[in-house]
């Protein structure tokens, strides 16, 4: 272990990297609600495992997401804890990643010289509302399909681009077999490799520059550190 | 150790302990779900042939029957067949529709009296034996049984 870690350190100095992501020097006065952002990578990797475990036995067809779901829940071993981990794991994300946005923002840590970590994080936010809405159809059950049904309705009703906008989401005139396949591609393709790109952004920029210090009742300007 | 020390060790121990668990937790039911195919036993039922009043001795007989069966989710409803041979009317022999080489399905050929696999010009005798051909075994046979005149078969789960 010790002689594999030297020869991968001695060609791509990994070390460093370690250094770079676990012994970085953190501010003083740092406490709890810092540790909001790991909780949401945290939780991201959770959903991400028991997702791919979900879509082993899902079905996006009417005719079977149902029925695929209740297999997963009655049939497969352990499989209610698997669906169970991942719909629970749901609501901690949306909660635990505003949490965190409403910590930065109370901290001023969406300041100088750290908004971009904070304009990608808007986009990361409305990726998992994206989340939220498109897997809560997958069940195909009567609160998924009519919730998806006001939904779609809602964004119906924006001015001018609405009904277009509510075709598009449906996949035509009418929520149905092809508002499902849609809602899953995006679920499990379209929005997992666009949070990824932006998660690994923003880790990037929070271990470049540093978490920010507490603001100070002297330094009105909030944290520059 | 200076306590300084001895706190971020604590720490650290406790971030790794908790982190573990923490995987543990997922890995062990994730890990149970994925495996579980290799211990999900197919479904076992006997499917019903026909009325044996109906096969004759002599000749092997093609009986082709619908099976309906649980496929994950879904209820399917496969059609199948199965070759008969009686000798008395009383006892029944009932194979397995492919080929034990690689899965074809065979016949039986009236004038020659074999059954003849075109794929790779195999045959069998009545009896299953392998005549000629590469096939590695024998014809494979369903469990039989007979039931108020009526012939019953067992499929091996998996096989069509
Ligand atoms: C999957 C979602 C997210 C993950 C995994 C994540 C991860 C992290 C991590 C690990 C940190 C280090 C500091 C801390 O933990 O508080 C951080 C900082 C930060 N995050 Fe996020 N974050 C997410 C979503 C968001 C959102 C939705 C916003 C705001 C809209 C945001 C804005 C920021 C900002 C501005 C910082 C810098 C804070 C500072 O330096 O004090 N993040 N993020
Ligand atoms: S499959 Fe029947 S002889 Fe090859």
């Amino acid at each position: 272990m010790r002689t594999l870690v030297d020869w991968l350190d001695e060609r791509l100095q990994i070390r460093e990297i370690k250094v770079a992501l676990f012994d970085r020097k953190i501010p003083k006065g740092v406490g709890w609600i810092y540790t909001l952002g790991s909780l949401s990578l945290g939780i991201f990797l959770l959903q991400s495992v028991t997702g791919i475990l979900l879509a082993m036995n899902y079905s996006p067809s009417p005719q079977f997401a149902y029925e695929s779901v209740s297999y997963i829940t009655h049939q497969v071993t352990l499989g209610n804890i698997v669906r169970g981990l991942h719909k629970w794991g749901a609501s901690a994300m949306v909660l635990i990643v505003t949490l965190h946005m409403i910590r930065v923002y109370f901290m001023g840590s969406y300041k100088y010289p750290r908004e971009l970590s904070w304009v990608v994080g808007v986009f990361i936010w409305l990726i998992v509302m994206g989340f939220g809405f498109t897997g809560y159809l997958l069940p195909w059950d009567q609160k998924g399909y009519w919730a998806t049904m006001v939904g779609t309705t809602i964004a119906e009703q924006a001015p001018l681009v609405g009904p277009a906008l509510a075709k598009l989401l449906r996949g035509g005139d009418t929520l149905g077999t092809v508002t499902l396949t849609r809602f899953y591609a995006i679920h499990v393709l379209v929005l997992p490799a666009l949070v990824l790109t932006l998660i690994a952004l923003h880790l990037f920029f929070v271990v470049r520059q540093g978490i920010s210090a507490p603001p100070e009742r002297d330094k009105p300007d909030g944290p520059h550190a | 150790m200076d306590p300084e020390n001895s706190r971020r060790d604590f720490l650290k121990k406790s971030i790794f302990l908790l982190g573990g668990l923490m995987a543990v937790g997922v890995a062990v039911p994730g890990g149970t779900y994925f495996l579980s195919p290799l211990w999900r036993k197919g479904e076992e039922g006997w499917l019903e042939l026909g009325e044996i009043s109906k096969i004759l001795p002599g000749e092997p007989v093609k009986v082709d029957y619908a099976q309906r069966r649980r496929d994950g989710w879904a209820t399917i409803e496969e059609k199948s067949s199965a070759w008969v041979v009686t000798d008395d009317g009383k006892k029944f022999t009932v194979f397995d529709p492919h080929c034990t080489h690689l899965g074809c399905p065979y016949h039986w050929d009236t004038a020659k009296k074999k059954f003849l696999c075109p794929c790779h010009n195999a045959t069998f005798g009545m009896d299953g034996q392998v005549i000629s051909g590469p096939p590695p075994r024998p014809l494979d046979q369903f469990t039989t049984k007979v039931v108020g005149g009526k012939l019953l078969i067992k499929p091996r789960s998996g096989g069509a």
